[in-house]
């Protein structure tokens, strides 16, 4: 009699414990930690845009460029392939969606950003402003937006907002 | 534009032969000859035949229907409906999670989730269902509608070092457009079929992948972090992307780019 409850008892566990052995790891952490702020509205600072050619220099290295470690040509002055705690500098990749003067294997889910000034500037459709809010944040202009948040999520910095609007804004051989 | 995803995502012979000359896009000549002669001998069926020998050392179909609660030969009609709420399970599951059930119910080790084993048996147990309609059934009951609610919120979250969701690239009004050189697939066609498809040879990695390590790789290359294999969410996400392609035919291993 004993021995029969013993079983009894031994199975049940293992019925129960059949749904305790499957991994389940809980990722609420992981997603909360990964989270993006809310959308933030930005002015752009005096002297964003710039003729200077380092700053240009720079803009499209951040376009053209994935990160730091695939990046085939070095950085051009103030600009590093890691950030300042070692790990790797996250570019911009703009060209993964957007064709430019000289983009090479550009993608198209992002308009066409080739003669920019003349086309989108001089004729008034667009400002300043609106490129480095768009670079910033794009969800202000667009909350449904398939763009990168480039600046809202620490990915960039004022500087290197500038530096993207100055290359997109400037006029191109 | 519409022709010429298809030939990248579904890499039909057939299909890529309507490819301009100067469409250069991320199928080169080569990378087309190549997909077609894996097709005819898919590195992956060795794999799957693996998968087979360790299914039946581990558990056997008896014992897995069992658990199941199923008649062996329902396995293949059943495995097709997967992910599906299990009882004994006490939550909706991946044939992997039912996998593990079954080796502790014979008292065998557990296979890990990351392990090539798991993967391995993983898709065998799946091409059992070859031939047959994926069949999830997301309102089959209460936890089928939750995770599908979920697996549509984690889908169109935003989120990660550059704001992006899994929608970003993979909603219907950017379907067909490119990602660098990269033809970006509609989740939901035919020729993706990615539930039926998964786990899939992938031709870039040269190695069998499952659908949800498939979906971690998105996670990385576009900066979101990694939702771990199991969990709450990833289960999620693989119902709501299973769903998207309910219907279609179950074909393991399949080619992928
Ligand atoms: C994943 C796709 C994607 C990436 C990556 C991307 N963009 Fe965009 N971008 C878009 C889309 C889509 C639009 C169209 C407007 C919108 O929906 O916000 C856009 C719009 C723009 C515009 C406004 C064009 C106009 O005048 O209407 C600028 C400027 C721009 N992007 C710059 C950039 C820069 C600089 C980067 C890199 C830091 C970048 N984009 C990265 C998808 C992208
Ligand atoms: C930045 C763009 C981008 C994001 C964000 C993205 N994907 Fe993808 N995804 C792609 C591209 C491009 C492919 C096709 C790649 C190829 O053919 O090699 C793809 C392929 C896939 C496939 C395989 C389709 C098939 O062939 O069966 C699945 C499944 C998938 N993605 C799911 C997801 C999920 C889930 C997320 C979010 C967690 C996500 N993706 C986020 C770009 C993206």
């Amino acid at each position: 009699m004993r021995k029969v409850m013993m079983l009894a008892i031994a199975t049940l566990v293992s019925a129960a414990d059949l749904s305790q052995v499957i991994e389940s790891p809980d990722a609420t952490e992981i997603l909360k930690k990964d989270a993006l702020p809310a959308a933030k509205a930005y002015t752009m600072p005096e002297g964003c845009i710039t003729n200077d050619p380092a700053a240009i220099a720079r803009g499209k290295y951040i376009f053209h460029n994935l990160n730091g470690k695939d990046a085939k040509e070095n950085p051009p002055e103030g600009l590093s392939r890691t950030l300042p705690n070692g790990k790797e500098k996250q570019m911009g990749n703009c060209v993964a969606c957007h064709n430019i003067e000289g983009a090479v294997g550009y993608g198209n889910i992002g308009p066409d950003l080739t003669n920019y000034k003349g086309l989108y500037v001089d004729s008034g459709v667009r400002n300043a402003q609106f490129v480095y809010q768009k670079i910033a944040d794009p969800r202000i202009d667009n909350a449904n937006t398939h763009m990168t948040v480039n600046m809202t999520n620490g990915l960039m910095n004022e500087r290197e907002v500038c530096d993207l609007s100055s290359y997109i804004m400037a006029i191109k051989k | 534009m519409r022709r010429v995803t298809l030939c990248a995502v579904a890499l039909s012979a057939a299909l890529c032969g309507i490819l301009n000359a100067d469409e250069k896009l991320s199928m080169s000549d080569a990378d087309k000859a190549m997909y077609a002669e894996l097709l005819e001998s898919n590195p992956a069926e060795m794999d799957v035949a693996e998968g087979e020998q360790l299914f039946g050392d581990l558990i056997g179909s008896e014992a897995y229907a069992k658990v199941l609660g199923v008649k062996e030969k329902d396995l293949p009609k059943h495995i097709a409906g997967f992910p599906r709420y299990v009882d004994s399970a006490k939550k909706v599951v991946t044939l992997a999670q039912t996998i593990q059930m079954a080796a502790a119910s014979v008292g065998k080790p557990v296979p890990k989730l990351e392990s090539k084993e798991m993967v391995k048996m993983s898709a065998y147990v799946k091409s059992l269902a070859n031939g047959q309609k994926t069949s999830i059934d997301v309102k089959a009951n209460k936890h089928m509608a939750e995770m599908h609610k979920l697996g549509q919120q984690v889908f169109e979250e935003r989120r990660g070092g550059r704001g992006l969701s899994c929608n970003s690239c993979h909603s219907t009004d950017i379907v067909g457009q490119r990602l660098r050189m990269q033809p970006l697939p509609d989740l939901g066609a035919k020729e993706t079929a990615a539930a039926g498809t998964w786990p899939a040879y992938r031709m870039t990695q040269s190695q069998m992948v499952t659908l949800d390590k498939r979906m971690q790789q998105c996670m990385k290359n576009a900066l979101l972090a990694e939702i771990p294999l199991g969990s709450r969410e990833m289960v999620a996400l693989e119902v709501y992307v299973t769903n998207k392609t309910k219907g279609n035919p179950i074909s393991i291993p399949s080619v992928k780019r």
